[in-house]
């Protein structure tokens, strides 16, 4: 229906351990808005902005505690790809902040991306049908975060998530 | 049928102008030797059963798990589920469309709901 670019700029990165709260402006969420929303993603990338080596170990996985209350979103930006599209009634819900941090499955992640953010980039695409797929807006579905799992050095990234609204 | 080659996705990880990830990462991370090393590309497939996305080896000598019943290629450990099974489809997305349509017919009285569980 309507294909989304969800951008995030200038993200600091810290390391974050599975099953623990997310730290705010240092992750990206994207989830349902209903019970019945469903979203398939079918690519992410993500560029470094690091002026010295600083290894990341980004993870798009699912969440266990989705991210709940006073949502923010700064500096993120949610666009529609087709300039002639419509958009729907009830859009997504991303959010890099929140009362309620999102927490990262520890079984359910779906990609790893790992990539030194002194110069690298990565860039991952789906087959058209071959998207991943969120659904509804609770745990384990409903949502997936992008953030930085162990290992992962402080800097600054940049990237996208290319998704659309079924 | 399909060829196989239309389900893949493509994973580029480029460090052309960048020092890299050692090995010992990247091999964790799923990735082969080498992979954070200048560029490395390689076909993807999204698992059918659980939706995890698997960087396809090219270096990989045993055959990859495959469904026959809905023609998509497995990860390791949904095959492993698959074989024991004897052979039990549990395609993600038509279990997704199963339980929406389920759902379309019980009618919506509200849109706070427990997040739909697959099976």
């Amino acid at each position: 229906m309507a294909r989304y670019s969800l951008a995030f700029n200038a993200q600091v990165t810290v390391a974050t351990n599975d099953t623990a709260a997310l730290t705010t402006l240092k992750y990206l969420a994207l989830g349902g808005n209903s019970a019945t929303m469903q979203l398939k993603v079918n690519e992410i990338q993500i560029g470094g902005e690091a002026s010295v080596a600083a290894v990341q170990c980004y993870i798009f996985a699912r969440d266990t505690t989705v991210a709940a209350t006073s949502l923010t979103s700064v500096g993120l930006n949610n666009s529609l790809l087709d300039a002639t599209a419509t958009a729907p009634g009830t859009l997504a819900l991303f959010s890099n902040s929140s009362t309620t941090f999102p927490q990262r499955s520890a079984t359910n992640k779906l990609i790893n991306h790992s990539f030194n953010a002194f110069g690298g980039l990565v860039r991952w695409q789906a087959r058209q049908g071959e998207e991943i797929t969120i659904i509804g807006n609770t745990q384990p579905l409903g949502e997936c975060s992008y953030s930085g799992g162990p290992n992962t050095v402080a800097s600054q990234v940049s990237g996208h998530i290319i998704y659309e609204l079924v | 049928m399909a060829s196989l080659r239309s389900h893949e996705g493509v994973i580029l990880i480029d460090h052309r102008e960048s020092p890299g990830v050692p090995d010992e990462l990247m091999v964790k991370a799923g990735y082969p030797v080498g992979a954070g090393r200048k560029v490395f590309e390689s076909a993807t497939f999204t698992c059918a059963d659980c939706e995890r996305v698997v960087v396809m080896n090219p270096d990989r000598s045993r055959p990859r798990g495959f469904c026959r019943k809905c023609n998509h290629y497995l990860c390791d450990e949904c095959e492993a589920i698959r074989f024991a099974s004897g052979g039990v489809c549990r395609n993600f997305k038509q279990r997704v469309d199963e339980m929406l349509n389920r759902r379309a017919r019980e009618g919506v009285s509200s849109e706070v709901f427990q997040s739909p569980v697959i099976p």
